[in-house]
């Protein structure tokens, strides 16, 4: 009898143990999420804080970043210091399909509901969707917040953190102009020169580009590693965006061109059909790997290039960069203020730290190989003939991308480019292929839109 | 005077059986209605509304009939119809996982559990084979990816043995994508299925067995006879669960194809299709159209898979 008593007993704890664990799962709301799940390093900062910034107001004690990688963590970390007491919080998503803008969508819908120490403070944007988040309530008026000085900014980087009203929501602490880097032994062995004047000269348009491609492929080598390789080149040059005023999806002729340029390489084969941001296309920057030309601003080589940079396996020096066939930027970091934060002096304080802190922003050149968005200071690395960046040989980088930024717009610009841009690369690969036709791609491609955009029209 | 009282005791004791059976069942059936009943007539109510998500900005819902039931069997510009497409992909992976599956879990129960060959090292055996379910299917696909990838070590391997002097892309090809997948699938289920088998192998009476081979039944005879007619129930059971899980088959093909379903969307799975809406637009009435139909399809299949394999033992 005891011991039927104790077994009921026990099996209704362990049947309730059961259904609690079950609901216990489901009682985070996102911004809850953020709270109980901090990223690691972030206490390691908080140690360091200087005597002169006591901050004495009474602000938020957790201050939440979102991001999609640790590229600006790196600098943060590095660079700012954090205010005493006050704990910085990382939540990183990744990119890929959305993943980063899902998770930032949710927090910044449950805003307006969270606790003061789960709520967005600052979030980081690219320019491919930095237009969803500057144009609606979800980010503040920096100017309000003490951030007022852009005079040593680029302009470009001004208009992409502002509405539509000319508000400005956030600033960037790199200035993004791209340009073509390629391998120097490669580059010797097809143009007989590694110097980049005389590489741009023998690159300087597409009609020469393709050309040299055919020379590359006859001696061996790729032009690139990825057909999607020369894509942002196209992307950034349209002469309209990738919807009219009447929500019709509308492909430029820029975009066609690439499209067309894609198969051709393809079928040539003076490339590889995969992602750039695959291990196949990765894979041809370690010393052996065999393409000659990539594309990208200094973020590119530093931070997306690490296969280059490998002591063992890697060929750094054996690089420079010229301006290519066309001028365009690409990506670029954005920070944004997020509407609701309850640290907005130290909001302020980060965003003036990286646009005019000059000790900073030289760091970032000197120390990050950045380009940064303070044109005095990027002036003082591009005059200064004693300054190069290893990895491109000794050539200074600064220099050639001072002369670039100038040429930098930011217009035609939608929400949807991100998504847009990944699904036509995707679907179009596999026209490259060969796996189905270009109807099908481009049915495929328009089945993409349609699920992830139910507003855009498509043909 | 004795009589009633001992007519009493037993009584009482079913009403309080009955209230300690309810109470043990209890707890299901309240999780249930909370995390099964209620989202289930929550995904029926939603499917008829208009409900997105542009940006930041809510659209919806508003109410809007069947017009999402009407897109979802519009047929495209090719004149194909994409959710019996995709319900046509899902229905071939799982059938290329499940034969297989089943086949060779019936022939290692029946191996384990006979007698006559009194396998050594059984619990070895069961637990590798047990093995491939212990890893999240998601990493599994992934690791299937990294090693058929075009730079992956399988690839390497055919180029340095000289079985091919170009790289094969293993995910370019209808076949070799589908049949990763069913690989995939058959090495993580089988084990499961064979113990589920198992058991109910050693729940036949084994005098029958023996009884028959008395009579001089073959292994053949004893299997057609004897186990497989009264292993039916598991059978089915068996069946039906796998079938369910099969239906909603997302993550082995979501990570393989990095959730494009290549090529030309031919390993595109149901689920897969409901959460491509589910990304970015956080379209909830398509997807809960999407999710009424796959409910029915399952009902419908599993209520084949029944009467199926139950009609032969009534007859």
């Amino acid at each position: 009898m005891k011991a039927s008593k104790t077994k009921k007993v026990l099996s209704l704890i362990l049947a309730s143990a059961m259904s609690l664990a079950l609901l216990a799962g489901c009682g985070g709301t996102p911004a809850s999420n953020s709270g109980s799940n901090p990223t690691p390093n972030t206490s390691g900062s908080t140690g360091t804080s200087p005597a002169n910034d006591p901050a004495p107001l009474k602000e938020g004690k957790v201050f939440n970043i979102y991001a999609w990688n640790e590229e600006f963590k790196g600098f943060f970390e590095k660079y700012y210091k954090v205010p005493e007491g006050v704990t910085v919080n990382w939540i990183i998503t990744p990119n890929t399909e959305g993943a980063y803008q899902d998770k930032l969508d949710a927090a910044l819908m449950g805003q307006a509901g969270a606790a003061d120490d789960d709520k967005v403070d600052m979030f980081l944007a690219e320019a491919d969707y930095i237009l969803k988040y500057t144009n609606n309530g979800a980010t503040q008026d920096v100017t309000k917040l003490g951030v007022t000085d852009f005079s040593n900014t680029y302009p470009y980087t001004v208009q992409a953190a502002s509405d539509e009203n000319g508000v400005v929501k956030g600033v960037s602490f790199q200035c993004c102009p791209a340009g073509l880097i390629y391998r120097r032994s490669i580059a010797k062995d097809v143009l007989g020169t590694d110097d980049p004047a005389e590489v741009q000269a023998a690159l300087s348009d597409w009609d020469k580009f393709n050309a040299v491609a055919e020379q590359a492929a006859a001696k061996g080598y790729l032009m690139t590693a990825s057909e999607a390789a020369t894509y942002r080149v196209f992307s950034n040059n349209v002469s309209a965006p990738w919807v009219d005023a009447n929500n019709n999806l509308q492909i430029d002729a820029s975009i066609q061109t690439w499209m067309k340029q894609a198969k051709d390489f393809s079928d040539k084969g003076y490339t590889l059909d995969c992602d750039i941001w695959s291990d196949e296309c990765t894979a041809q920057m370690f010393a052996d790997g065999k393409a000659m030309c990539y594309f990208g601003p200094a973020w590119y080589f530093n931070f997306s290039m690490g296969n280059a940079q490998d002591p063992d396996k890697g060929c750094s020096g054996d690089w420079a960069i010229c301006e290519g066939p066309q001028a365009h930027f690409w990506g670029g970091t954005w920070l944004l203020a997020a509407s609701g934060s309850d640290n907005p002096t130290m909001l302020a304080d980060i965003m003036n730290t990286f646009i005019n802190d000059e000790e900073v922003c030289s760091m970032l050149v000197e120390k990050e190989a950045q380009f940064s968005n303070n044109q005095a200071v990027n002036a003082k690395y591009a005059n200064d003939p004693n300054f190069g960046n290893a990895f491109l040989g000794g050539q200074n980088d600064t220099a050639m991308f001072a002369e670039m930024a100038g040429n930098i717009k930011f217009e035609n610009q939608t929400v949807y480019d991100q998504l847009l841009n990944e699904g036509l690369q995707a679907n179009w690969r596999e026209y490259c292929k060969g796996t189905v036709t270009e109807e099908q791609a481009m049915s495929n491609f328009y089945k993409y839109i349609n699920e992830k955009y139910p507003r855009i029209v498509t043909p | 005077m004795d009589r009633p009282k001992k007519l009493s005791t037993p009584r009482r004791k079913s009403v309080s059986y009955a209230k300690w059976g309810y109470i043990f069942i209890a707890p299901f059936f309240i999780t249930y209605a909370i995390f099964h009943l209620t989202p289930q007539v929550l995904t029926i109510y939603n499917s008829f509304f208009e409900n997105y998500r542009e940006g930041l900005t809510q659209i919806g819902p508003d109410f809007v009939g069947l017009k999402n039931y009407i897109t979802l069997f519009t047929p495209d510009s090719n004149g194909s119809i994409d959710i019996l497409k995709y319900t046509g992909n899902t229905v071939a992976l799982w059938l290329g996982g499940a034969i297989p599956q089943i086949i060779i879990a019936l022939l290692l129960a029946i191996f384990f559990t006979s007698t006559r060959l009194k396998i050594k090292g059984q619990a070895f055996f069961k637990a590798v084979i047990y093995m491939p379910n212990l890893i999240m299917a998601s990493a599994f696909s992934m690791l299937f990816f990294t090693l058929f990838s075009n730079v992956g070590p399988v690839n390497q391997l055919i180029v340095q043995m000289g079985w091919s002097d170009h790289v094969i892309d293993f995910f370019a090809m209808k076949f070799t994508v589908r049949g990763l997948i069913c690989l995939m699938n058959f090495l993580m289920w089988f084990g499961n299925t064979t113990i589920l088998l198992m058991a109910g192998i050693m729940g036949i009476d084994q005098s029958l067995f023996e009884a028959a081979v008395m009579d001089g039944a073959k292994s053949i005879q004893v299997f057609f006879r004897v186990t497989l007619p009264l292993l039916m129930p598991i059978l089915i059971y068996t069946v039906i669960t796998a079938l369910i899980g099969g239906l909603q088959m997302f993550d082995v093909p979501q990570v393989l194809t990095n959730g494009l379903g290549t090529p030309n969307r031919s390993s595109t799975t149901l689920i897969m299709y409901l959460n491509n809406y589910l990304g970015a637009s956080k379209n909830y009435g398509m997807s809960g159209a999407i999710s009424v139909i796959i409910f029915i399809i399952t009902g419908a299949l599993s209520l084949v898979v029944f009467k199926f394999l139950t009609k032969p033992q009534d007859g």
